[in-house]
């Protein structure tokens, strides 16, 4: 027993039933065993005990995991996949076996910097509330190019007092650098429901990127955050992105609760806003429901948003996204993205609004439009639930 | 002679271009086991046939080639049949998911051999209609494999097994032709009639299957689900006893042993089971009016054997909790254990005492945790054996368990398999239930579709070795 997943002997749980194949996209994309829970399992532990030798092949189906966790809630055995995914990927980083594209590469050195990574981006910012989107996973919106969001609660705080619980807010790398009017829309939710918001000012990127990419930094991030949230009193962490609420809790377990901020917001119960017209679909982020096993959105924060609503058909499954895996794999999640967008062909309602509570789905779910034959916008949910503002057009 | 497997490649590219060919080391791993995961054959080449018509293209320039064909569905088997026990080539059948045709008017579908019962009960739910088998595998196993081993499940008790639903179904054979038994009409006629009964549970030995004509039959509209618990095996027996001449004709009767029940209250599955007792699931269903009639009669079964806590519900979600120790099993059974074995016999149910004896028995001797559950309304037994597969002598010991199980479940006058078939596993123990005249009979059938034994060698029966 010399390898390391051997040797916690997590990869010998997976008793082979087979229950995983069909929640797995790449499984039901390409219907090659190898491409699946089970057939990935195999491969590293055969190769983990010695009875393969590395192979090329091992390397790409490794590659080609999207990462979406639904093989998880599903394993009657409980294997740790995502946790033996993580060390699998990094290993094969390491050892030069998986070539992470060279923007992703610099992306996850630059995130590390959150001042010199919402500096650079400022331009971008600055396009982007100019109503100018030059790639298609940008999807439209306003962000404030100057003021951070921890200055803006702050603001919003001293003006508003609320007096409910408590919380420090996630603001994440790419949502705040990019698309930081959702953290702005976060806040006035939040404080508009009388609940005190925190941005600890030390906070760093998740790590969730290093996790997907297989790259170093997983552990400084995470230290980093126990650092500027630990210390904290509040009720609880809230992120409004499913995928780095998933990282944050990994990172503050079992310290301090970590919650969903639409989780979050159904219990305490929410201002409701006015009806209004068009249809809203939803779509849930496979981080919430298979990675932080939550049931979904909670119904009552939907309907609070004042929009007629429906899950989106297959809300559990994939979009294609897998946090990276649209820059690292396009074709795959191009094809997923295609079979899982049709609906939106045929969907009832005018206008009809693809909503969802994480970023990266919304830039995946973005890209359908070149897909989709007819106009739709795309959403966070919390954004429909902003007094201020209207999902943007 | 056998020609170079670059050849066969070059061939099978030539002959069905839009299906994928693998033989990378790693692409073989992924497909060496099935759900009987410890025992593994690692295949020469892997095929995924993009549709039927070049599957039937494969298996034809694979017959010319003398390459052993297996089969393969979701490889769920619990008894190691889609798994290339003499190497050769998995013809895996994961492309070939169509449901084509759903007849309302006709209560028939036509699907494809990889449908899977999940995706045929989603597309069944909006007619009303459904298809009743139920292994609990449901969510993955394909209904080519189900046919192929002739699957069953705990409601198969009264609804019967997949053999009862499969009007007709199309298999292509070893030279590579396609051919029709039955149909949707059934194939009725003197002579046609039951040909198709001889491919249903053929395990793969006899050809490929592509497509199937399945009777559906409407769904129940209300089911009732009853739990009780018993102290000991004579009251359990007296209940089981007591449901299955009931005129309520139960659905399902569904067994845990202590043992089993001990497994899931020390688990996060815990539902507060008595210690020391057996469990009993039943359900009725059918017309509101008419089950709701019979609610009481089926409780006072159940409570008249002996049991103190019997509860009962229509709600989804209580009968969700009433089955809910029975459908953890499988699952704590994989997070206590790296490996399983289960075994499948089907027994006269007066039998029930002394084979658990047995059982319980040569485990504690052996030192290997046992756990018992059971179709009790068919008799069919599902012992379970915890081991760890990296550990030689483990394994040795519970081979030689089943082993002396099987002999004494031929002595009772048992079968060796109730739905999972005998595959690899069970083949050893066919000659301690059939006689050489019975072989040599059963023996003559693969004679006609597969004399060289090319298709799925090694199963069933251990001579059936493939000689190209
Ligand atoms: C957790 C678990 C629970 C289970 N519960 C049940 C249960 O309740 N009842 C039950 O009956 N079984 C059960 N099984 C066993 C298994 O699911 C069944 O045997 C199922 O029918 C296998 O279907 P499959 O698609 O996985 O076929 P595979 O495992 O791929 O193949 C099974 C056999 O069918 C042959 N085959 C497959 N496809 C074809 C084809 N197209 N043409 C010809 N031959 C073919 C194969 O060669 C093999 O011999 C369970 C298994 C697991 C892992
Ligand atoms: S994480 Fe998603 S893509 Fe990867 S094996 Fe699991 S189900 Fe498949
Ligand atoms: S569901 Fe779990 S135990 Fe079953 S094959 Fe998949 S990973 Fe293994």
């Amino acid at each position: 027993m010399s390898h390391p997943l051997l040797e916690k002997d997590l990869l010998s749980t997976c008793v082979h039933c087979g229950f995983c194949l069909e929640v797995c996209p790449t499984y039901r994309l390409t219907g090659d065993e190898n491409n699946s829970p089970r057939g990935r399992l195999r491969l590293w532990r055969e190769e983990a005990a010695g009875r393969l030798a590395r192979d090329p092949e091992t390397d790409f189906y490794t590659s080609e995991c999207v990462g979406c966790l639904a093989c998880e809630p599903v394993c009657p055995a409980g294997v740790a996949y995502g946790d033996i995914l993580e060390q699998t990927r990094h290993e094969h980083v390491s050892a030069g076996r998986f070539h992470p594209k060279p923007e992703l590469r610099l992306a996850a050195q630059a995130v590390r910097y959150p001042a010199l990574f919402n500096a650079a981006l400022a331009p971008a910012r600055a396009l982007r509330s100019l109503g100018f989107f030059p790639h298609p996973l940008i999807f439209p919106g306003r962000p404030h190019v100057t003021e951070s969001t921890a200055a803006y609660a702050r603001r919003l705080m001293m003006l508003h007092k609320p007096t409910g619980p408590r919380v420090a807010l996630l603001t994440g790398c790419l949502m705040e650098a990019m698309f930081r009017e959702i953290n702005f829309a976060t806040v006035r939710v939040l404080i508009d429901n009388n609940i005190q918001v925190v941005i600890p000012d030390e906070q760093g990127c998740c790590g969730a990127f290093h996790e997907h990419t297989g790259l170093d930094g997983v552990d400084e991030l995470r230290e980093q955050n126990r650092r500027a949230f630990l210390p904290l009193a509040v009720d609880a962490a809230v992120s409004n992105s499913a995928g780095c609420g998933l990282a944050l809790k990994k990172t503050l377990a079992p310290d301090m609760p970590v919650r969903d901020v639409l989780e979050f917001l159904g219990e305490i119960g929410i201002k409701a806003r006015e009806p209004r017209g068009g249809r809203v679909y939803v779509d849930l982020p496979c981080h919430l429901v298979h990675g932080q096993r939550s049931p979904g959105i909670p119904a009552a924060v939907l309907d609070a948003t004042g929009y007629q609503w429906e899950l989106a058909p297959c809300a559990k499954d994939c979009c294609g996204s897998g946090g990276i895996y649209n820059i690292q794999k396009p074709k795959n999640a191009r094809e997923i993205l295609a079979k899982k967008s049709a609906f939106l062909n045929e969907a009832e309602g005018d206008p009809i609004i693809l909503a969802t509570s994480n970023h990266v789905c919304m830039m995946q779910w973005n890209s359908a439009k070149s897909l989709v034959k007819r106009p739709f916008r795309v959403a966070h949910v919390i954004q429909l639930l902003d007094p201020n503002c209207r999902p943007s057009k | 002679m056998t020609p170079p497997i670059n050849a066969v490649v070059a061939a099978l590219h030539r002959a069905a271009p839009g299906s994928r060919v693998m033989m990378s080391p790693a692409q073989m791993a992924g497909y060496e086991s099935d759900g009987l995961g410890y025992k593994s054959f690692r295949p020469d080449l892997v095929v995924i046939p993009s549709d039927a018509d070049e599957l039937a293209q494969v298996v034809r320039v694979l017959h010319d080639a003398r390459v052993p064909i297996c089969l393969r569905g979701a490889g769920t088997s619990l008894s190691g049949g889609p798994v290339a026990a003499q190497g050769g080539a998995i013809v895996h059948t994961s492309k070939l998911r169509a449901i084509r045709e759903i007849s309302l008017d006709g209560f028939w579908c036509e699907v494809e051999s990889g449908v899977n019962l999940r995706q045929l009960d989603e597309a069944l739910q909006p007619s009303g209609l459904c298809y009743p088998p139920d292994p609990s595998s449901g969510p993955v196993c394909t209904i080519g494999g189900n046919v192929a081993s002739n699957a069953g499940g705990a409601h198969c008790f009264r609804y019967g097994v997949t053999s009862n639903y499969v009007l007709g179904l199309e298999v292509v054979l070893l030279d590579g032709s396609t051919h029709r038994f039955g149909g949707p009409a059934g194939g009725n006629g003197p002579w046609l009639e039951d040909w198709k009964r001889l491919m249903i549970g053929s395990e793969g030995t006899l050809g490929a299957f592509t497509r199937f004509w399945l009777r559906l039959t409407p769904r129940p509209e209300k089911v009732w689900t009853f739990r009780a618990t018993y102290p000991d095996l004579q009251s359990t027996e007296r209940a089981i006893h007591g449901l299955v001449r009931h005129p309520a004709f139960p659905v399902a009767i569904e067994l845990m042993d202590p043992r089993a029940v001990a497994l899931v209250e020390t688990s996060s599955m815990a539902v507060g089971l008595p210690k020391g007792h057996f469990l009993i699931v039943t359900e009725i269903d059918g017309p509101a009016a008419l089950v709701d009639l019979r609610v009481e009669s089926v409780a006072e079964v159940l409570r008249s054997a002996g049991s103190a806590d019997v509860l009962f519900s229509d709600k989804a979600e209580d009968r969700e909790n009433l089955f809910k120790a029975r459908k953890a099993m499988g699952g704590l059974l994989g997070q206590v254990s790296p490996d399983f074995l289960v075994q499948d016999a089907v027994i006269p149910k007066r039998a029930l005492a002394n084979l658990l004896q047995l059982i319980y028995d040569e485990a504690d001797r052996a030192g290997v945790p046992a756990v018992t559950v059971m179709h009790a309304g068919d008799g069919n037994l599902h012992p379970n054996f915890l081991f760890d597969s990296r550990i030689p002598e483990e394994v040795k010991k519970v081979e030689g368990i089943s082993k002396r199980l099987m002999q004494r479940v031929v002595e009772v006058g048992g079968a060796l398999s109730g739905e999972h078939g005998i595959g690899n596993d069970k083949s050893a123990y066919m000659p301690m239930v059939f006689g050489p005249e019975s072989m040599h009979l059963q023996l003559a059938i693969p004679q006609i579709f597969n004399p060289r034994h090319q298709f799925n060698p090694m199963k069933v029966f251990t001579e059936r070795r493939f000689v190209a």
